[in-house]
C-alpha cells in the first residue's frame, strides 16, 4: 500500500512539476510553430528538390529540409516517404529523411533543448543531419542495382513550384521568436526590471498545501509545484476546456471559443515568463526581460496573423490543435509513468551500466532504445530521468538517436516499403552510427580534443568505406559483369 | 451514384475528411458511396505527397488538407 502511493505520488509528482515548470514556454510555441509548419508551408516549395532528375548534392539536404519542416507527424511522414522513394530521387533521400525527421523536427529539437539543455539539442540536430546524410547514401550505393529499376514515371508529382507567402513566413518568424524569447538562457531576459507587490495573504499557506500534496527532494533532483506553477496548471487546463469548444471545428470558421483560446494562450505565455515569490504578507511578482521580449513576439505574431487569408488561419490553428491533441496525451502519461518508474530504479544500476562513455555503455543504451517504444517526444522525459540518475552524456545521446529513428512504427513502415533486406540493413546502419554518435559526443562532455574526434571519425568513416568496397568487389565476383 | 473516396492511413486528418464529406454529400442531397482507402499502395496510385486525399469519382480533388464542406459540395456538384 505505501509502496503503491509512493509510487502514484511520484507519478503526479513528475507531471506537475512537468506542466508547470519546464515545458509551456517550449511546447505552446512549439506547438503553434509545427501546426504553421505543417498548415502553411507549401509543400511544392521544398518537394520540387526531391525529384528524380535532382542531383545528388541538392537532394539529400533537401529531403533532411523536408524532414525537419514538413513531417512532424505521420500522416505526412508515410505518404511522403514512399513518394520520394518510388517516384522521386530514390532511396538515399528517402532514407535521409526518414532518419531525419523523427529528430530533426521542431518540436523534438525545442523539447529537448528546454529539457536537457542546448547542448544536446545541438548534439541531435548536428549528429542527425550529418549521419541521416550518411546512411541514405550508404543505403544508396548497398541497394544501388535494385534502386535503378524502381517505378519509372514521370516526377511530375516533384515538378510544382510554389512559394510561401509573406504573412505566412512572417507568423511563422515571429512564432520562433516567441520560442527563442521564452527559452533562451541570457542574463538580460532572465533579469528583472519591475516588480509589484500582490497582497494574497493566502498564498504562503497555498505553497504549504502544494507542498504536502507534492512532496519533492531537491537532492534527488526532483522538483515540486509553486504557486505560479498552480496558476498555469489552471491556465492549461482553462486553454483545453476552450480549444475544445474554439478549435475542434475551425476549418468552418472562428467562433468566440476560438479567440478566448487564443487569449488564454497568450496570458499562460506571459505569467510563465513572470517571477514569483512568496513572503508571509504574499507574493512578489517581477517582470523580466523575457516578459517584454515575449509580450513584443506575441504581438508580431497577432500582426502577421491578421495578415493570413481565413482558410489558412483556420487551417493553422486546426493543425497546432490536432498535434496537441495527439502528442499532449501521450506525453502527459508517459511523464506521469516515468516519475513512478523513476521510484523503482536506483542509481547504481545506471550507473554500473552506462556511466560511463566506452564501447559497451553505448551499445547498451543503443539496444534499450531498440526495444523500448516510447511514443513521439516521451523518449526526452525518459533520457532527463536518466542523466538524473547519473547516465553518462554519450550512451545517452546514443540513445536519443537510436529511440525515435528505430521505433516499432518507424521499422514496419521501411519493412512495408522496401523489403525485409533493406530494412535489416537500415536497421543495423542506425545501430552503430547511433554508438559512434554516443561516443564522439560523450567525448567531446569529457573534454577530448576536437582533433582527436575529427580523426577518430575520419577513422571510422575509412572504415565504412573499405566495408563498402569489400562488398562491392564480392559482389562483382558472385555476379559477373552482366 | 456518386463514389467517394477517402485516401489515408487512419489520422485524425482522415476522420475529419470523412465526416465533412458525408455532411457535404448529405446537404448537397447527392447520393454517395464511401470508400476508405488505407493501402499504402492504392494511395499511391493516386500521386499525392500527404494525406488525406480526396477523390470523388475517381478524380482526385484534394489532398494534403481538409477542405471546408462548401468546397465538396462544390466538387459533388461538378
Amino acid at each position: 500500500m505505501q509502496a503503491l502511493l509512493q509510487s502514484l505520488q511520484g507519478g503526479g509528482g513528475n507531471l506537475a512539476a512537468y506542466l508547470a515548470a519546464h515545458v509551456l514556454l517550449c511546447l505552446l510555441p512549439a506547438f503553434a510553430i509545427a501546426g504553421a509548419m505543417t498548415a502553411l508551408i507549401p509543400k511544392a516549395s521544398i518537394t520540387r528538390w526531391l525529384g528524380r532528375s535532382t542531383p545528388a548534392r541538392v537532394s539529400y539536404p533537401a529531403a533532411a529540409a523536408a524532414g525537419s519542416l514538413l513531417a512532424v507527424c505521420s500522416c505526412t511522414i508515410v505518404p511522403l516517404f514512399a513518394g520520394i522513394y518510388k517516384k522521386g530521387a530514390g532511396l538515399g533521400p528517402a532514407v535521409t529523411f526518414l532518419f531525419f525527421a523523427p529528430a530533426g523536427n521542431v518540436l523534438a529539437l525545442s523539447y529537448t533543448g528546454s529539457i536537457l539543455g542546448a547542448e544536446f539539442a545541438v548534439a541531435r540536430v548536428v549528429l542527425c543531419l550529418a549521419f541521416g546524410i550518411g546512411i541514405g547514401l550508404l543505403m544508396a550505393m548497398l541497394f544501388r542495382r535494385d534502386d535503378a529499376v524502381h517505378d519509372a514515371r514521370t516526377d511530375a508529382l516533384f515538378a510544382a513550384r510554389e512559394r510561401i507567402g509573406a504573412a505566412p513566413a512572417g507568423v511563422l518568424l515571429a512564432l520562433v521568436a516567441v520560442l527563442v524569447a521564452g527559452t533562451l538562457k541570457v542574463a538580460p531576459l532572465q533579469a528583472a526590471w519591475a516588480s509589484v507587490d500582490l497582497p494574497l495573504g493566502w498564498a504562503p499557506a497555498w505553497q504549504a498545501q502544494l507542498a504536502a500534496w507534492v512532496p519533492f527532494d531537491a537532492s534527488k533532483g526532483e522538483e515540486g509545484v509553486s504557486v505560479q506553477g498552480s496558476l498555469l496548471i489552471v491556465l492549461l487546463v482553462s486553454i483545453g476546456v476552450a480549444a475544445w469548444r474554439g478549435l475542434e471545428n475551425i476549418v468552418e470558421g472562428a467562433n468566440r471559443w476560438t479567440w478566448a483560446a487564443l487569449a488564454l494562450v497568450a496570458a499562460t505565455l506571459l505569467v510563465a515568463t513572470t517571477q514569483w515569490r512568496v513572503h508571509a504578507q504574499g507574493v512578489e511578482l517581477a517582470f523580466t526581460g523575457r516578459s517584454l521580449a515575449v509580450a513584443a513576439a506575441l504581438g508580431a505574431v497577432a500582426a502577421y496573423a491578421r495578415r493570413l487569408e481565413a482558410d489558412a488561419f483556420g487551417a493553422w490553428l486546426w493543425e497546432s490543435w490536432r498535434f496537441v491533441k495527439q502528442i499532449f496525451g501521450l506525453l502527459v502519461v508517459g511523464v506521469f509513468l516515468v516519475g513512478v518508474i523513476r521510484q523503482w530504479i536506483r542509481p547504481e544500476w545506471v550507473q554500473a551500466l552506462a556511466g560511463r562513455n566506452d564501447l559497451l555503455a553505448n551499445a547498451t543504451a543503443v539496444l534499450f532504445g531498440v526495444f523500448m517504444y516510447f511514443p513521439t517526444l516521451v523518449e526526452v522525459p525518459v533520457a532527463h530521468m536518466f542523466l538524473d540518475l547519473g547516465m553518462h552524456r554519450g550512451p545517452l545521446l546514443a540513445y536519443l538517436m537510436a529511440d525515435p529513428e528505430l521505433s516499432l512504427q518507424s521499422v514496419l513502415m521501411v519493412a512495408a516499403i522496401l523489403g525485409r533486406a533493406k530494412t535489416a540493413a537500415y536497421v543495423g546502419l542506425v545501430a552503430v552510427f547511433s554508438v559512434v554518435a554516443g561516443l564522439v559526443f560523450g567525448a567531446w562532455v569529457d573534454g577530448v580534443s576536437p582533433w582527436w574526434l575529427a580523426l577518430g571519425l575520419a577513422a571510422f568513416g575509412a572504415v565504412l568505406a573499405g566495408a563498402l568496397a569489400w562488398l562491392n568487389a564480392r559482389r562483382a565476383e558472385a555476379a559477373p559483369a552482366t | 451514384m456518386t463514389t467517394v473516396k477517402i485516401l489515408g492511413s487512419g489520422c485524425a486528418n482522415c476522420r475529419k475528411l470523412e465526416a465533412a464529406a458525408r455532411e457535404a454529400a448529405a446537404a448537397a442531397g447527392v447520393d454517395a458511396e464511401f470508400v476508405k482507402v488505407t493501402d499504402m499502395k492504392a494511395i499511391m496510385a493516386y500521386d499525392i505527397l500527404s494525406t488525406p486525399g480526396l477523390v470523388i469519382d475517381d478524380k482526385l480533388v484534394s489532398s494534403g488538407r481538409i477542405p471546408t464542406r462548401a468546397e465538396i459540395q462544390g466538387w459533388l456538384a461538378a
